[in-house]
């Protein structure tokens, strides 16, 4: 019984640390930030659950009423998480097979319909 | 009782304040440039264009067209052809009957105040900012294209490929309408939009058509000027004088 207990907790703290694990592939200057000690993402596990309605909301704000401001806006999101080809100095797009975006969304297999219209690399001399 | 002010007691006062003041100050000065784009654009102002086609060249038209180009990063679809290619402003000649005339225009969307496309839009994506842009809300967009055949303007395309590497400020994806958005990223941030920038004389005119001390309102108040199939009382914001 002791030894079933054991095993059923070990399972239960392993899933918990299998989710808090880092993001494999955070993105250059996200992994920059964060490397200072800056926090740009209040709460990670709020903008994991909600940044599509924060990305809804805000396109309409921003296509519809001309309210342009930094946050929860897409541009953003590539601008920092959009990882470098260490060989030939290129961006990879976000949403391509094991970046930033397709990572996560490949694995809950939730389509991603941002890139068919929106920019996948950052501008170039953004950063 | 009389109490008498020391000079470090002096010097201490008037530091505090001084420091106290230019915080304020500049408070005041960072929230009024940060506000530009924090609040909702309102109706009243109306974003208008006059285009003078006895000033404006031929060459003049093809800058226009490909400053537009450039800015937004349409005309280098590989696999549309012949009406499949887009065409956010273009080069229409006018012929007088009477006389022979020919004038040249540039004919981009001229966001009516009374606008077709909006009107007939199942989706609400056609739609009217309140400062009087008319844009397509592609996240609504479904394609169907009622829009280009309620348009009087031929002013929108249509997206018939899979296309990449857009502009950052202007997303376009096969299967949209698109138009003209009298550069509205521009215009947000206090910019001419490109075509009006691309032309060095003022044959092309833009600004806030209510603003009584804006050039263009000064300008059309004194000049004969016309709107573009005005029968069909559309108030467009685009004018042009000339025709």
């Amino acid at each position: 019984m002791n030894r079933l207990l054991v095993v059923f907790l070990t399972l239960l703290v392993s899933s918990v640390f299998a989710h808090t694990n880092e993001h494999a592939n955070l993105g250059e200057r996200a992994s920059s930030i964060k490397a200072s000690g800056k926090v740009f993402h209040g709460s990670i596990s709020i903008i994991r659950k909600m940044h599509p309605e924060f990305l809804r909301h805000k396109r309409d704000k921003t296509l519809r009423q001309g309210v342009r401001t930094d946050e929860h806006s897409l541009k953003g999101c590539v601008s920092c998480h959009a990882n470098k080809n260490k060989t030939n100095n290129q961006y990879h797009s976000v949403d391509k097979k094991d970046q930033f975006c397709s990572n996560c969304h490949q694995q809950v297999g939730v389509s991603l319909d941002c890139f068919s219209c929106h920019r996948t690399t950052p501008k170039k001399g953004s950063l | 009782m009389s109490k008498t002010l020391n000079r470090r007691d002096f010097i201490k006062t008037t530091s505090a304040t001084t420091i106290g003041v230019a915080t304020i100050v500049s408070g005041i000065t960072l929230t009024t440039f940060a506000n530009a784009n924090k609040m909702p654009v309102t109706n009243e102002k109306r974003w208008g264009m006059l285009i003078d086609t006895n000033k404006l060249t031929e060459a003049d038209i093809d800058g226009m067209v490909s400053a537009c180009q450039q800015e937004q990063g349409w005309g280098s679809e590989l696999h549309s052809t012949g009406n499949q290619k887009p065409g956010w402003i273009k080069k229409l000649k006018v012929r007088d009957k009477a006389t022979g005339k020919i004038s040249n225009l540039a004919l981009m969307c001229q966001h009516c105040e009374q606008p077709p496309c909006v009107d007939v839009c199942p989706t609400n994506a056609s739609m009217k900012r309140k400062d009087g842009i008319v844009l397509v809300d592609r996240h609504l967009c479904i394609g169907c294209r009622y829009c280009m055949m309620a348009c009087p303007y031929d002013a929108r395309s249509f997206v018939h490929e899979t296309l990449s590497n857009q502009k950052e400020h202007m997303p376009r994806g096969k299967g949209t309408v698109e138009a003209c958005t009298m550069c509205v990223h521009k215009v947000d941030k206090g910019e001419a939009p490109a075509c009006v920038a691309s032309v060095n004389s003022d044959a092309v005119i833009f600004g806030d058509l209510y603003d009584a001390s804006s050039k263009i309102n000064q300008t059309l108040k004194t000049i004969q000027s016309a709107q573009i199939r005005a029968d069909l009382n559309l108030n467009t914001g685009v004018r042009y004088s000339g025709i």
